[in-house]
């Protein structure tokens, strides 16, 4: 349950370390976002002398929520953090490389690329 | 999984066949029915499937793509069997190789009552598109993006990820502290 205001970690190696999320894609009015959703974030804190910098707008794909995620077998996912992953406008991750492990939701969400890069699916 | 609780079955039937032969009988009948549709789903993926890896080098072969490499990587994720990886000369080339694939699966889902097709991402820029045709995962990249993701060198490099089973099995497995106290094991009263 990601809602503007909600701080995340970022799990690739994009250069940003925190986001801030401002605003939930979808629907208008849209009060929460899952994994697998897009959301528009601000960078809260970044690595030095990398392309992503402090209070910079970008776009973010959540993949890990500590709302626990159900699936239809019964089986429930719940993570220690909330995590994202930093993409550009086409859907492209900015970093290269994925940490930690995310949910195969996200290829049936068309997010086949991040799940490539990732070294865990769950 | 199945081969772990089919032992351990076994082992019950074996114990309790004295005990009531009919209520056994029934068990045993209700889980061969269940292994039996487990292993014609499994031959069902293998027939529908998309695309074949040897459809899919063709086809690139076919529309010139450079350096194609397959990468096997059905022991380190369990999500897809080959990662195919081709690099196009240009944005165009690249969309080029993700078409003549879509093309190819029309064409041999010709006449069938209804096509499925593979999600197919990242066609509007050309820089990247997947094509995720259920085990076999085929990328088309331009030069610099393969250059700057690398895909090969994750799915070659990385040795086997998945944790040793036994040790998860210790964890949730309570075991009683050896009691270290000097103090007699009986109560006085």
């Amino acid at each position: 349950m990601i809602q503007p205001q909600t701080h995340l970690n970022v799990t690739n190696n994009s250069g940003a370390r925190e986001l801030m999320c401002i605003r939930v894609i979808g629907a208008s009015n849209r009060r929460y976002a899952h994994i697998g959703d897009v959301i528009v974030a601000v960078i809260k804190e970044a690595v030095p002398n990398t392309p992503l910098e402090r209070s910079e707008v970008i776009r973010a794909v959540i993949v890990r929520t500590c709302k626990e995620l159900k699936r239809d077998n019964g089986m429930i996912i719940r993570y220690d953090d909330n995590a994202a992953v930093v993409i550009d406008q086409e859907g492209n991750p900015k970093g290269t490389r994925i940490f930690g492990a995310i949910a195969r939701e996200l290829r049936q969400l068309n997010f086949t690329k991040i799940v490539s890069l990732a070294p865990e699916v769950l | 999984m199945w081969a772990t609780l089919r032992s351990r079955f076994l082992h019950l039937s074996a114990s309790s066949l004295t005990s009531s032969s009919l209520t056994n009988g029934s068990w045993k009948l209700g889980f061969s029915g269940l292994n039996q549709t487990f292993s014609s789903s499994a031959v069902e993926r293998k027939s529908n499937e998309l695309l074949s890896l040897q459809e899919v080098e063709r086809v690139l072969s076919d529309v010139r793509a450079d350096d194609v490499s397959v990468v096997p990587v059905g022991d380190q994720c369990d999500w897809a069997d080959f990662m195919v990886i081709a690099t196009g000369r240009s944005p165009w080339h690249v969309k080029n190789i993700a078409q003549a694939l879509i093309y190819k699966v029309k064409q041999k889902q010709k006449g069938a009552k209804r096509m499925v097709l593979p999600s197919v991402q990242g066609q509007e820029t050309g820089k990247w598109i997947v094509i995720d045709s259920g085990r076999v995962i085929v990328h088309a990249l331009d030069e610099k993006a393969r250059a700057y993701y690398n895909l090969e060198n994750i799915w070659t490099s990385k040795t086997s990820h998945k944790e040793p089973v036994e040790d998860l099995g210790k964890a949730f497995v309570k075991v009683r502290r050896i009691n270290n106290s000097k103090k007699p094991a009986q109560r006085s009263d």
